[in-house]
């Protein structure tokens, strides 16, 4: 019972770090007042403790039999924690598992684990979060709960998961054909040729079908959406589960609206009008359109593009936009090709002009939608991937890939179709305009085909985070990069000379697209260039790499993590690189390579990912042993953090107390601090302003204390702020420090030992005073020994900071080498 | 009847539906949000509050009457910063120095608020 509570404690915990991480995380699904809403309750029920009796019984029932099943099955996979306090600890846990629920909805959601995940890590990012935690409570909670969420949340093997993908699929597949459906008709136009009319009132009531069974999918979707969010099979037949996941969640919402639509729309489809008029026609398929396209669109706010930050509502329009887009194209392929049929066959020859007419409109409307559909694409999978990384190194990245072939099939098909069949189709009669109809039918027929299969491909993105949240695992053993090129003159000539010969390559490619007498010669010319220019100049860029060369760090830039690991390195690193890191260690001299340099500033050429290779794995017939079993994961980061400022330590030697203009390179590790009884903040929360810290060791900074104390008023109003950390860590510095003068900055009580033993990497000093610019820079360091300084210096290196533009910069996190 | 004027009357009555629903629901709801709001401003406002935070002792001022403060967050009236607050009695200033840890009760209708009482915590 013990073990029970212990776990419930560990988990409120859990549930706590997440409440504190919301500000800066992604709401995404469920909505900002939800969550609000959610954690109010959940502090009443804090307060409450065991009198929970004022609230919602209902939704405290106990698990069900199959539930239980379900929670069994996720207690096998590791990371998986949250449900199973769900079962675990009964009803007891009951308030943890509202703020669960909601994590659960955010885990699961369509953007799901994106939310969770991004958390995950701005939670990390943010760094000191983890530091204020850890100063409350035990310091594995956040890690626990970072583990928590980057824990997989999708079991691609259960039924129930696997019946929702299919029912994702049918829905998203009969909503898109049942908008390309009446969208084509309104493109061919009407037509009073009795063939035609078959076809247009065949599509109509297949269109009334598709709207029910998209809504009967959706239903589907809702209850295995609903049944992953709770965790049990079960809540899929729940009506107060379901209801919940509907009003409570933006996606729900969505739904909601959704079937509004469609069941408007398989209304108005199933009433028999007269539509012999011009109006009546226009007015009644214009309206099964709109109707449409606005079942169909808000897809995209209970998409990933919902939980898109900082630009919401431009990724929610543009992925409606391509929704829409690919709705009209995939959709329209499948009518247009009975049209063709119906068309070619021996009694369809009245409705061929109109086949005719019905493919060049899509052929021309395909053309634009082609192009929306790429830009929207593009700017999508940039917000969603980000980079090559990311492309070729995560689930959803190599599903982007798949996606993206299968479009390039289904391209080349419309192409073919557009310049060889098309064209055929002008001719009547049984041996020209027939059999090209019927081929062109048969063709069209295989690209819905393929549309649908990417389908299949988008219902698999969908319900897979995106790239830019997943650590990316690099399937190749080198990578292409300019660093390789830094004092390779040679190396650099050769890769110069051959982007040359691909530009000449490319020219000739254009050119020969636009003369088409050349085409052949200069197509060859084209491909040798190419491939030549290509030859020569990618070797030269070539950089060793490995599965993590892209991962970024688990664990912050920050003092903690570099104290922790300097520990680290004393204990299992300096015995071969020396006690600073010069690879001169007693140890090192009897090995098959000298150990690295590790101050040299060669760390341009590597990631921080392949140092994680190389400590965890080592580095095969150099000695450099792995050290993956030795040291944890996050250990072998702070390993990483304390080479990184070790680096930047030596370089910062020949930094002085003047600032050079606009040379930011010397990132100010983020620290925790405590002035008394008052709750710990952080060096970035100043982000923004000047920082001055100061190490600062009484008696000798006595002076210097003093004038800092008495010109603070003139530092403030220059945007300044002071933090002075005594070197001796003092608990009691402020009162040692005294009242006279007035020191009315803060000074660290707490938290001393780390800010000096992390800043000491770059100047040891009796007295240090570090310039920090407003975006986290150090820019200006001043040894001394405490005695009273030209003060106008500082106020004018101060002013030229002040001048310099502060570009909407990335933040120091994310520069990492 | 003709099509066109179904179709327009479909369009009509949704246009009116999320009309209404807008109306009735989200006019409503706005006006009980920004109640809420107004309500809660009043409630913080003109009333004598009471907060009792934790500090450290900056710097005395006894001619001034004045006691400055590191201090934690004060729910609802200004963020974890130093300043100097009034001190209710000359007392208050005597009990402490500079550097002691305090806990301290401030009293008042804000911003015009005062230490009540102070004491030394750890």
């Amino acid at each position: 019972m013990d073990g029970l509570v212990e776990r419930e404690r560990g988990d409120r915990r859990a549930v706590q770090v997440c409440r504190d991480g919301r500000g800066r995380a992604r709401d995404g699904v469920v909505t900002g007042r939800v969550m609000d809403r959610m954690h109010r309750r959940l502090d009443r029920e804090d307060r409450d403790e065991e009198n929970e009796s004022g609230y919602d019984e209902s939704a405290r029932a106990p698990p069900h039999e199959p539930g239980g099943r379900q929670q069994r099955h996720e207690r096998d996979r590791p990371g998986h924690v949250d449900l199973i306090v769900h079962a675990e600890n009964g009803k007891g846990s009951d308030r943890f598992r509202r703020g669960r629920e909601l994590r659960g909805l955010e885990d699961r959601a369509l953007d799901t684990a994106d939310v969770g995940v991004g958390r995950g890590r701005s939670q990390q990012r943010s760094g000191q979060g983890d530091d204020r935690q850890d100063a409350q409570h035990e310091p594995h909670s956040s890690e626990e709960t970072c583990r928590t969420q980057r824990g997989l949340p999708i079991r691609y093997t259960d039924p129930v998961y696997a019946l929702g993908l299919a029912a994702r699929w049918l829905h998203l597949a009969s909503s898109v054909l049942l908008v390309g459906a009446v969208a084509m008709i309104v493109l061919a136009g009407r037509s009073d040729r009795a063939t035609a009319q078959r076809w247009e009132r065949r599509v109509l009531a297949s269109a009334c079908w598709l709207a029910l069974v998209a809504l009967a999918s959706g239903v589907v979707v809702v209850g295995t959406q609903t049944a992953l969010f709770e965790g049990r099979a079960a809540a899929a037949f729940d009506p107060r589960a379901i209801g919940q996941v509907l009003v409570q969640t933006q996606a729900g919402h969505v739904w909601l609206v959704r079937a509004g639509f469609l069941a408007l729309l398989a209304a108005f489809l199933s009433i028999r009008m007269s539509v012999e008029r011009r109006a009546d026609w226009r007015a009644a398929r214009g309206e099964a359109v709109l109707l449409g396209v606005a079942a169909l669109v808000p897809l995209a706010a209970a998409g990933h593009a919902a939980a898109v930050e900082p630009d919401t509502a431009r990724a929610i329009v543009l992925d409606g936009l391509h929704v829409l887009g690919a709705g009209i194209w995939v959709g329209g392929l499948l009518p247009l090709a009975l049209l063709l049929r119906a068309a070619a066959s021996e009694d369809g020859a009245d409705a061929r002009p109109h086949a005719v007419l019905a493919a060049r409109r899509l052929s021309r409307a395909a053309l634009g939608i082609v192009l929306v559909l790429a830009a929207t694409g593009t700017w999508l999978a940039l917000t969603h991937v980000g980079n090559v990384a990311g492309l070729v190194g995560t689930t959803y990245g190599r599903l982007l890939l798949a996606k993206l072939a299968l479009l390039v099939l289904a391209l080349s098909l419309a192409a073919l179709n557009r310049s060889v069949l098309l064209a055929r189709l002008g001719g009547d009669g049984p041996t020209v305009g027939r059999p090209a109809m019927r081929r062109l039918s048969g063709f069209v027929a295989v690209e819905a085909g393929l549309a649908l299969a990417i389908l299949v491909v988008v219902v698999a993105m969908n319900v897979t985070p995106p790239a830019r949240h997943e650590p990316p695992v690099w399937p190749f053993t080198i990578r292409l990069s300019f660093a390789a090129l830094e004092g390779r003159t040679a190396e650099a000539a050769r890769a110069l000379i051959g982007s040359q010969i691909v530009v000449v390559g490319l020219v000739a490619l254009i050119t020969g697209l636009a003369i088409r007498a050349w085409r052949l010669p200069l197509a060859a010319v084209a491909l040798a260039a190419l491939g030549a220019g290509v030859g020569l100049a990618l070797p030269p860029l070539a950089i060793d790499a490995y599965p993590t060369t892209y991962l970024r760090p688990s664990v912050p830039y920050q003092a903690g993590a570099i104290t922790a690991g300097a520990a680290l390195y004393h204990a299992n690193c300096a015995g071969c690189h020396g006690a600073r890191g010069a690879g001169d260690g007693p140890d090192g001299r009897a090995l098959p390579r000298p150990p690295a340099d590790l101050r040299a500033p060669h760390t341009a050429q590597h990631t921080a990912g392949d140092l994680f290779w190389w400590i965890s794995h080592g580095i095969p017939g150099s000695g450099m042993p792995g050290f993956g079993s030795r040291l944890t994961e996050d250990q072998r980061w702070e390993l990483i953090n304390f080479l990184r400022a070790l680096s930047a330590g030596f370089g910062a030697r020949g930094m002085g107390p003047t600032i050079e203009r606009d040379r930011r390179w010397l990132v100010a590790p983020d620290f925790a601090f405590t002035v008394g009884p008052t709750p710990p903040r952080a060096l970035k929360d100043y982000r923004g302003r000047n920082v001055l810290v100061v190490l600062y060791a009484l008696p000798g900074s006595r002076p210097r204390m003093t004038q800092l104390a008495r010109r603070e008023g003139t530092l403030a109003v220059l945007g300044v702020e002071v933090i002075a950390v005594p070197i001796d860590a003092d608990p009691d510095a402020i009162r040692r420090l005294g009242d006279d003068p007035r020191v009315l900055f803060p000074v660290v009580t707490e938290g001393a030992e780390t800010i000096v033993a992390a800043y000491r990497l770059f100047a040891v000093a009796p007295h240090v005073e570090l310039l920090i610019d407003r975006q986290g820079y150090v820019r200006a360091i001043t040894r001394s020994s405490g005695e009273a300084m030209d003060f106008d210096a500082l106020v004018a290196q101060v002013q030229q900071l002040n001048d310099e533009k502060t570009a909407a910069d990335v933040a120091p996190e994310e520069h990492v080498h | 009847m003709r099509a066109w004027k179904a179709v327009l009357l479909i369009n009509v009555a949704l246009v009116l539906g999320v009309g209404w629903g807008y109306a009735f629901w989200g006019l409503r709801v706005g006006r009980l949000e920004r109640q809420l709001a107004e309500a809660k401003a009043a409630a913080e406002s003109g009333i004598e509050r009471q907060w009792t935070v934790d500090g450290v002792v900056r710097a005395i001022l006894p001619e001034l009457g004045v006691l400055v403060l590191t201090h934690g967050e004060i729910p609802g009236f200004m963020p974890a910063m130093t300043m100097g607050f009034r001190v209710a009695s000359p007392k208050i200033q005597e009990a402490v120095s500079v550097g002691d840890a305090v806990r301290f009760t401030l009293r008042g209708v804000p911003p015009n608020v005062a230490v009540t009482t102070i004491e030394k915590i750890k």
